[in-house]
């Protein structure tokens, strides 16, 4: 190696020749080598057959539970926001809480798609399209409780509750508020994860509309396929798009978690002014999203006989991340008691105290075992393997995330500076259904979803495949002196 | 077998006599003028370590996601492992100081008799008798020792693990490091954070943030990124990495800088804006004394330097792939990383009740030159001795094929 710098470029370093990597293989994204025909066959085929049964069963059931949602909705529009439980001290209930849960559910849509992305993780290919779209069904869910926390919902976009035109008193709303900075986050945030979602979908469209045996169907997925023909400069251009879409949906990802964070951090009240909101509050989304993700690929892998396509690979790192986030989430709650007790700030020490052992214990200490104790047993190979545990943890994932958000809300105003206002929160009946039904309308759309759009991005996957490697046919044996120079 | 000793290399014993002469400086200060120059101190020792104790988070990432591209740079971060013990030697002198000086000579509140300004005592501050439980002298070089033994016992096993498998080419080392990086990383992002608390944040003792553990760590990112960038370029010029480490791998180191550039100011912004708005006084003061004097320009140098600047250079791919572009960035990076620790640390020195201002005590940049100085010195001759003795890549490495293959 001596006096190598003086030496051409050809030259090869001579450590290249001791080189022999000891042989610890990549877990495949696809098992059983199965083809491209067999992956287009496969994904094609659930929105190609006939629609099974148990969908009509469940979109029956989901369009059901959706009703609640509007029928709630719809009461407190006609009688006012009164039907909810909010009353003094706690003047942020379950509205703010669902909006929190379902914007953190959104996130692991565009974690996957576009983090994951420019991280080159191969392995999002195959969940990637569920998660962005459930990102998009998750914001609508969100959506919902802000618009209609104002009561008089016709107002909510003009003249302006939420967007800022003045409204009929010439009162803009505070520029200053972080519940303003919400609205721009979240619209552009759902802006672009819808484009984003799209544009991964163009290619499978006209994969779809190439399969199509009716003409309604061959328009129709026509339309939406925007001519795609697959050529290289189609190729080309779509890969730099989605480049740029993933590097500006990153940054979106964390801000709008951020600014949701902000919604209490910039307040005074003890419980919520802490610097580390902004990080806590990003990490506890991509865990609370990833919980959805499992709770609702595992059902459909075993339905759709798509375990070659989502492996135990897959799963194992699904479950990695939520124990690396569930520890983050864990490593912020221990933080915020620390620095209340270094910070000898006698308020901020009693508002956490009060939320282990005050009246609202039981919500945190359910917070506390759903969402740092439960992911750690996935540590386990032995319960990453066993997809039903997988499951079930999962779904505790999603309870202690909506707790999270529920304790610092609630147990924060519940308890404020003013003993004589102290109070206990419950919600109304309308404040239950209305958030039970959010869970139906995001089936239905996630339903809707499954029938019209094929559930996983085949173009990707087959890009990730063995057979997709150029120099697949001949073995790259270790040591056999092909390693690229400079 | 050890990596063939290069004429064009430096000596380590070189940078162990330059870090002994800028160690001596500094104690000859401890002597002439002990706060400043004990600050100064801190801020050197602190720098080094930080680089060291992020090459030791950038070892566990990769082993953490079975990463391929960082294959290739991971040993000369091993080799920046070797420096930790040492830096635990160079934290030594600022437990002497407290005992053979005088206990106040920075955390103030060592010294229960320590005058608060206008205030009585430590000894009678409201704020500190119920801060005793954590703040107790005892109770805090303990903790400085627990973390140290724990960085050293992780650092020690990355490096075995690694320099074993040269040898026997055996997996289960990899095995091995993969789950010492999944424990090490909780164990070092707690103890890192309570080095944090404690060596930074409890200078200004009345101060708090739950956000100051992860500046700590986005701050340790850049320094060890900016470092291997230069390591890199360093080795691919004077010839030893030449045609293993190639401008993708480089692209992906600078990229890893863009990012921890991105979220260290996403954290310092987050904490800033929290306290400002929030507009509390128990918060605030921290910030109104580094509005103070030259501390505002320094404030403005660090989000125009730190940030921005290197946001938008970076922003741009040719610049990511281009050895003195990289080069010029990761000076710059190391050289505002140090502003940003001086930014935390200095401003908790206080001179007649004032933010000490580094301008008014000229000998205060030597003091600061001479420890930053000596903790490289050390630094750089550990990661030469050890690079002399292994070798320049990890040899049998699972994933050195797919790196040095690496062409994305």
């Amino acid at each position: 190696m001596a006096g190598a710098s003086s030496h051409s470029q050809e030259v090869r370093p001579a450590i290249l020749d001791e080189v022999n990597p000891v042989d610890i293989p990549r877990q495949a994204c696809v098992d059983n080598n199965r083809s491209f025909n067999w992956i287009t066959e496969k994904i094609c085929g659930i929105i190609e057959e006939k629609t099974p049964t148990w969908w009509w069963v469940c979109f029956i059931i989901a369009c059901a539970t959706a009703s609640f949602t509007f029928i709630g909705l719809g009461y407190l529009v006609v009688t006012g926001v009164g039907v909810w439980g909010l009353a003094n001290p706690v003047n942020w209930g379950w509205a703010i809480v669902n909006f929190v849960f379902w914007i953190g559910i959104g996130h692991a849509g565009t974690l996957i798609s576009a983090i994951l992305c420019l991280l080159r993780q191969k392995w999002r290919t195959s969940i990637n399209r569920a998660a962005e779209a459930m990102t998009i069904f998750a914001v609508v869910c969100a959506g919902l409780f802000p618009v209609f926390h104002v009561g008089r919902v016709w107002f909510a976009l003009y003249p302006g509750y939420l967007f800022p035109f003045p409204n009929a008193n010439g009162i803009w709303p505070n520029f200053r508020s972080a519940l303003l900075w919400d609205v721009f986050a979240v619209s552009t945030y759902g802006t672009v994860s819808v484009l984003f979602w799209y544009i991964g979908l163009i290619p499978d469209f006209a994969t779809v509309r190439d399969r199509a045996k009716t003409k309604f169907r061959k328009i129709a997925y026509g339309i939406v396929a925007m001519g795609w023909r697959g050529s290289n400069r189609h190729w080309s251009n779509y890969e730099m798009l989605y480049l740029i879409l993933a590097g500006l949906s990153t940054p979106l990802v964390l801000s709008v978690h951020t600014i949701v964070s902000f919604d209490f951090a910039i307040s005074l009240v003890p419980g919520w002014h802490t610097t580390i909101f902004p990080p806590y509050f990003v990490a506890g989304a991509i865990f609370s999203g990833f919980g959805m993700v499992i709770t609702l690929m595992l059902p459909l892998r075993a339905i759709y006989g798509l375990q070659d396509l989502i492996t135990q690979y897959h799963i194992d790192c699904m479950t990695k991340i939520i124990l690396a986030t569930g520890t983050m989430v864990g490593y912020a709650y221990g933080m915020e008691f620390f620095i209340a007790a270094y910070g000898a700030n006698d308020f901020e020490i009693f508002a956490f105290v009060n939320r282990a052992f005050g009246n609202y214990a039981w919500a945190y200490w359910i917070m506390i075992s759903c969402n740092v104790i439960s992911p750690q047993f996935f540590w386990f190979k032995s319960i990453r393997e066993n997809t039903t545990l997988v499951w079930v943890i999962s779904l505790f994932v999603n309870v202690g995330m909506w707790f999270e958000r529920f304790v610092i809300t609630v147990t924060s105003l519940s308890r404020d500076f003013l003993p004589s206002s102290w109070g206990y929160y419950s919600p109304t009946v309308v404040d239950i259904f209305t958030y039970l039904g959010t869970f139906g309308l995001f089936s239905v759309l996630f339903l809707l979803f499954l029938r019209f759009v094929p559930l996983m991005a085949m173009a990707e996957i087959k890009a990730v495949t063995p057979q997709a490697d150029p120099h697949h046919a001949h073995t790259h044996k270790a040591g056999s002196g092909d390693y690229v120079n400079n | 077998m050890s990596a063939e000793r290069d004429a064009s290399l430096p000596n380590p014993t070189k940078w162990l006599l330059i870090g002994a002469v800028g160690l001596i400086i500094s104690f000859i200060g401890m002597f002439v003028d002990p706060r400043m120059a004990s600050f100064c101190y801190l801020i050197g020792m602190i720098f080094t370590t930080s680089i060291t104790i992020g090459m030791l988070f950038l070892v566990m990432i990769h082993h953490i996601f079975d990463a391929y591209w960082s294959t290739v740079i991971r040993r000369q971060a091993e080799n920046f492992l070797a420096a930790l013990p040492w830096m635990a030697v160079l934290f030594i002198p600022l437990f002497l100081i407290t005992y053979l000086y005088k206990q106040d000579t920075l955390w103030i509140w060592m010294d229960l008799d320590h005058e608060l300004h206008g205030h009585g005592t430590v000894g009678t501050d409201p704020l500190y008798l119920k801060k005793t439980w954590w703040l107790s002298e005892t109770f805090f070089w303990i903790r400085a020792v627990v973390c140290f033994l724990a960085w050293i016992y992780f650092a020690r096993t990355f490096r075995r693990n690694s320099f074993s498998q040269d040898e026997d080419g055996s997996a289960e080392h990899t095995y091995s490091s993969r789950k010492h990086a999944a424990g090490g990383l909780i164990v070092v992002a707690l103890t890192w954070s309570m080095a944090g608390f404690d060596w930074i944040m409890s200078l200004e003792y009345h101060w708090f943030s739950t956000m100051f553990g992860v500046w700590f760590f986005a701050n340790s990112m850049r320094a060890a990124l900016a470092v291997l960038v230069l390591v890199a370029a360093f080795l691919v010029a004077k010839g030893p990495l030449k045609g293993i480490f190639n401008t993708k791998h480089l692209h992906d180191l600078s990229t890893l800088c863009f990012a921890f550039t991105v979220f260290w100011a996403y954290i310092s912004f987050s904490q800033y804006f929290l306290i400002w708005n929030g507009n509390i006084p128990e918060e605030t003061f921290w910030y109104n004394f580094r509005e103070e004097g030259m501390w505002y320009g320094v404030s403005m140098f660090l989000i125009f330097g730190h940030f921005l600047f290197p946001f938008l250079f970076m922003l741009q791919f040719p610049l990511k792939t281009k050895y003195p572009a990289m080069v010029f960035m990761a000076c710059w990076i190391l050289f505002m990383q140090l502003f940003d620790l001086i930014f935390n640390i200095l401003p908790s020195l206080k001179v007649h009740g004032h933010t000490a201002q580094l301008f008014h005590q000229p000998l205060g940049f030597l003091w600061l030159a001479a420890s930053v100085l000596g903790g490289i010195g050390v630094l750089l001759w550990a990661y030469w001795t050890s690079y002399y003795k292994v070798k320049i890549i990890p040899i049998r490495d699972p994933r050195i094929g797919e790196c040095l293959n690496h062409n994305h």
